[in-house]
């Protein structure tokens, strides 16, 4: 065992300082500042503010429509990733398989994670748009439906369209990083697998799995966050409708935030979905925790 | 055996071919309409490609909407935010590695543990601080909030590609009497250049593509980011699509070429980091 009886090294420290700075200012603090506010009567115009307590949880605890948008982005959150770790899972297999062209596949594969979501609302719309739109006169034209369909403004047709799009943008992320994973087992170990006899399916759930598990854990629980928290991708989209059946968490905050300007009750609301972050974080971790020390 | 096998090959590939088609077709078909004169745009049924190539949506789009504005104000934003986050986190993140090799694990959960403040919580106070400092409607207090995203992203990283740094080589410089800066400058940064350009790419088109905070803490057209000006043009009585596609294609095309060059790099990057 090395002697830590070191001088304290202020060099040191000065390399992470300005790290520091940054994440207590404009993380820690703020943060902070938010929790407070959701304890007061905080207007986005007017100056002064009072205590009230805990008055905007009860009021948003008892709004119906926060009830809905917190389904709502649970529904989204669990489709996106649930979708998107399938599909990117598949593509990366795909991708791992072939000889010929992997380059070029991965590539194309990879260009919608580089889209601004502004760009992504705008384009899906224009694809979308429902008089003119390529692909509803596209499935007109080809004899699927007598009508326009109408995927964005129709209240049954408008979560699958989006979690379509949000599919189109999420999977490239995963399928590259399952990728990268995949190459990183060696090939001794499948063919181990096969000269045990055995079969694809075995290889898969013995080998495979194992090996990613890990990488695609962390991934799952990175994404899952994003998506969760994220506000740009259905507000831009849908704003929410067509009568708030789109509404998220993140958009119920906002609209309470800056369409009605009650920043206190909007901080409540942020307020909730961090502590309801932090809870499913904690757990994720602790079982991933525990999983690590039962393989040591 | 071999037979099956190809069929098998074929398939594999159909897959790939219809994928990769869905995940280019949209940038294609921004580019393709962006040049689409104001009658092909709208036709039924539509052509792929435009019959007459114009220029006139672009130079529209650039000269009468300002765009070229508001390239320069997200330009200059992300360029000092990418500045100013990369040199912060290159600092953190040779210190954490070389100095506090021990906070490893437990900066991989702050980072993450950041990561999961809400951009909307978030938006709350920032909007308060940034008007208290008199900074609404500016680039420098856009700049500052963007570090918020940026610098833990960058961190970890960084991280990573610091961690391929072998011990030896500055422990030859500490001997020859430079100080740790010096190492770190002359010795390190060469050694990593190459991951800390892939991450001052990605800081940059997470700055370029950024949303929320510039819709919340510039309300002046003139400050507009090119991401806001084109929710702004959407939001237009009398929507043009082919101006908003030329629109799109100057916000989409830089964060996509970047991207493709630096894609291999921020994709191992994060998956080393989990493994660890």
């Amino acid at each position: 065992m090395i002697k830590r009886i070191k001088k304290i090294n202020y060099t040191s420290w000065l390399f992470i300082l300005p790290a520091i700075l940054v994440i207590v200012s404009l993380l820690l603090y703020p943060v902070l500042s938010s929790v407070v506010y959701s304890f007061t009567s905080k207007h986005l115009t007017r100056p002064v503010s009072t205590f009230v307590g805990l008055q905007n949880y009860k009021k948003i605890l008892a709004d119906e429509q926060f009830y809905k948008a917190f389904f709502m982005s649970i529904k989204w959150t669990v489709a996106s990733i649930g979708g998107q770790v399938i599909l990117g899972f598949i593509l990366a297999m795909l991708l791992n398989s072939i000889k010929i062209g992997k380059k070029m596949f991965r590539v194309l594969l990879i260009v919608p994670w580089a889209f601004p979501v502004v760009v992504i609302a705008v384009i899906w719309k224009f694809l979308l748009n429902g008089v003119y739109g390529f692909i509803p006169t596209m499935l007109v034209n080809l004899g699927l439906t007598d009508t326009l369909p109408q995927f964005l403004s129709s209240g049954t047709l408008v979560f699958p369209t989006i979690l379509f799009v949000n599919l189109w943008f999420g999977t490239p992320m995963i399928m590259v990083n399952i990728l990268s994973a995949l190459q990183t087992i060696p090939e001794e170990q499948y063919e181990a697998a096969k000269m045990d006899g055995a079969s694809t399916w075995q290889t898969f759930v013995s080998v495979t799995i194992p090996h990613i598990s890990k990488v695609v854990g962390l991934l799952v629980i990175l994404r899952t966050i994003w998506v969760f928290t994220n506000f740009d991708m259905v507000y831009l989209l849908t704003g929410g409708g067509p009568a708030n059946v789109t509404m998220t968490l993140p958009i119920y905050a906002y609209k309470m935030g800056w369409g009605l300007k009650l920043l206190g009750k909007s901080s409540a609301i942020t307020i909730i979905m961090l502590i309801f972050l932090l809870i499913v974080c904690s757990i994720y971790f602790y079982y991933s925790d525990k999983k690590e020390k039962e393989n040591v | 055996m071999r037979k099956k096998l190809s069929v098998r090959t074929i398939i594999k590939y159909l897959t790939l071919i219809l994928a990769s088609i869905v995940a280019v077709f949209p940038l294609l078909w921004i580019i393709l309409s962006a040049f689409k004169g104001p009658g092909e745009i709208n036709q039924y049924p539509t052509n792929i490609l435009p019959k007459q190539w114009t220029f006139d949506n672009f130079r529209y789009v650039l000269s009468e909407l300002n765009f070229g504005n508001y390239i320069v104000n997200s330009l200059v934003i992300a360029l000092a935010t990418t500045f100013v986050a990369v040199t912060i986190s290159a600092l953190a993140a040779y210190g954490v590695v070389r100095f506090f090799p021990r906070v490893g694990k437990a900066l991989t959960r702050l980072l993450i543990t950041t990561y999961m403040f809400p951009p909307i919580l978030l938006a709350i106070p920032y909007s308060v601080i940034i008007g208290a400092l008199g900074l609404v409607n500016t680039r420098i207090g856009l700049i500052i909030v963007y570090l918020s995203f940026s610098v833990p992203y960058a961190v970890w990283l960084l991280v990573g590609f610091f961690e391929t740094v072998p011990l030896g080589i500055e422990e030859a410089a500490r001997i020859d009497g430079a100080n740790k800066l010096q190492v770190f400058i002359q010795v390190v940064l060469p050694i990593v250049a190459p991951g800390i350009v892939a991450t001052a790419i990605y800081t940059f088109i997470n700055a370029w593509n950024e949303f929320l905070y510039s819709l919340i803490l510039i309300n002046s057209t003139e400050k507009m980011t090119i991401a806001v000006a084109l929710r702004a043009l959407e939001n237009q009585e009398i929507l043009d699509w082919g101006q908003m596609m030329a629109a799109s294609s100057l916000v989409v095309l830089p964060s996509v070429i970047f991207f493709v060059f630096i894609q291999n790099k921020i994709s191992s990057g994060l998956a080393e980091g989990a493994t660890k």
